[in-house]
This record gives C-alpha cells, sequence and structure tokens, in this order.
C-alpha cells in the first residue's frame, strides 16, 4: 500500500468539495461541501501522520473533528435564521447587506 | 491485497457519496451522500491504524453532525418550490469541475514528491493519542473545548427567535 492512493483521494475529495461550493446554490449543499472540504483535509492529515510515523497527525485530526463540529452548529443556526427571515435556501436570495446599502 | 480492495471499496464509497452529494437538488438525498461519504472516512482511519479517530468520526461526524442536519433539513422542510432553481447546474458542475482539475492535479503531485513510503508505526490506539493530546496538544485541546462553548452559545442566539420583534408585527 503507498500512500500515493490517499493523497490522490484526498485531493479528489477536496476537489468536489470546490466544485459543490461554487457550483450550487443550495444552502445544505454548500455547507456539506464545507465540510466535506475539512474532512479530506483530516484525512490527509492521518496519511502524513502514518508515512512521519509519529501520532501528532493524528491528534491534529482529531482537533479538527471537534472544529468541524464547531462549525456545523453554527452554520446549521445561520441556515435556520435566513430561512426564517426570507423562507428560502437559496443563497441568491440573501441580498440584505446590499439593499441597506442602496438605502443609505 | 486486501488493504488495497478495501481501500477501493472505500474510496468508491466515498467519491460516489460526495458526487451525489453534490448532483441531488433534494437537500435530503444530498445528506444521505455525506453520511456514506463520512462512513467511508471512518474507514479510511481504521484503514491508517488510527483506531480511536476511526471511532471519533463515527460517533461525532455520523451519529452528531450528519443527523443534526438531516433534522435542520427536515425541520426546514422546504418545499419543492423554495428549492433553488437550477437549470444549468449540470453545465456548471463539469464547467468547475474542468476549472478545479488542474489544482486537483497540482496537489496530487505536490504530495506525492514528499514522501513514498509509509513508515513502519504501531497502531495508534487510544492510550498513545490520548498521551499526546495531554502533554504536547494540551494548550489546542482546551482552545477546542472554548470553541465548542463559544459555537454553542453562538448557534442559540442566532437561531433564536426574536420574540420581541414577532410581537410588534
Amino acid at each position: 500500500m503507498k500512500p500515493e492512493l490517499f493523497f490522490m483521494l484526498a485531493s479528489l475529495l477536496f476537489s468536489i468539495g470546490i466544485v459543490g461550493v461554487v457550483s450550487r446554490r443550495n444552502l445544505f449543499v454548500v455547507y456539506m461541501s464545507i465540510e466535506l472540504m475539512l474532512s479530506a483535509i483530516s484525512l490527509l492529515l492521518v496519511t502524513f501522520s502514518k508515512v512521519l510515523g509519529t501520532a501528532d497527525g493524528a491528534v491534529i485530526a482529531l482537533l479538527m473533528i471537534g472544529v468541524i463540529a464547531a462549525e456545523a452548529a453554527l452554520f446549521l443556526a445561520i441556515i435556520i435564521h435566513l430561512y426564517r427571515r426570507s423562507r428560502s435556501v437559496d443563497s441568491d436570495a440573501y441580498q440584505g447587506l446590499r439593499q441597506e446599502a442602496n438605502d443609505a | 491485497m486486501l488493504e488495497l480492495s478495501l481501500f477501493s471499496i472505500l474510496a468508491l464509497f466515498m467519491l460516489g457519496g460526495s458526487v451525489a452529494m453534490i448532483i441531488n437538488k433534494q437537500p435530503l438525498f444530498s445528506a444521505f451522500g455525506f453520511l456514506v461519504s463520512m462512513l467511508g472516512l471512518a474507514g479510511m482511519f481504521a484503514l491508517l491504524d488510527s483506531q480511536f479517530l476511526a471511532l471519533a468520526q463515527i460517533m461525532v461526524s455520523v451519529g452528531a453532525i450528519v443527523v443534526v442536519s438531516m433534522l435542520t433539513i427536515l425541520t426546514v422542510n422546504a418545499k419543492e418550490k423554495n428549492l433553488p432553481d437550477e437549470p444549468y447546474k449540470y453545465r456548471w458542475i463539469i464547467f468547475s469541475a474542468l476549472l478545479v482539475s488542474p489544482l486537483t492535479l497540482l496537489m496530487y503531485k505536490s504530495m506525492t514528491l514528499l514522501h513514498e513510503q509509509f513508515n513502519g508505526i504501531d497502531v495508534v490506539d487510544t492510550k498513545a493519542m490520548g498521551s499526546l493530546l495531554f502533554s504536547q496538544w494540551v494548550l489546542p485541546f482546551e482552545i477546542v473545548s472554548v470553541l465548542l462553548l463559544s459555537a454553542m452559545v453562538g448557534a442559540i442566539v442566532i437561531a433564536r427567535k426574536k420574540r420581541t420583534k414577532v410581537q410588534e408585527r
């Protein structure tokens, strides 16, 4: 087993996450794509931990799981707040900041 | 050989799940794809000899994050007409995939240049992880705990209904 396969998988997952963030407008899909990118990075960290022969990368990946959980909580709260205001999960529907700037 | 076949199956699950995640129109089906992808990631951690991480991944990512995402999707319960109208979705996905693919190749090539072999390492079990976490990495650990607490408070404040405004209307 070579680490190249894991590198390839991690870069593919990261790119799929970028594609999801860029090309979709559904806020839930954007949120899950960001999570996927973070997960790809933690896979990379664990791979490097095994390549280098230390457990440090695995510890960072464990801390990253906590960061991912915090990000998920905040993002879902923001989605609920935005949906309550405009009844839509379309990321193009939120232009409140722009309109206020135009009014002023 | 067994490792390679396990890797192939898990990688297929992860890639299929993530592609299904970005293609589906309904967010709940996307969440199922995300679930499959996270389960595959837990398997990958186990394949990389990190037992504790595999368990933590299943408990936190699959058990908490994906379930909370699905609950939010079901609570929001956006009807078909409330979902964003994306007529050129596939065109956009293919276009951005073409744009991103050089970046993917660059990442892969630059990472493979770093190291060619796995080191002979014993299994990263809970004991090794815990002793590192509470000696060398204790400050990041505490910072993450404060971050989780503040994220919890922030999520409650953001998602709370503002009663006074509702009554005014």
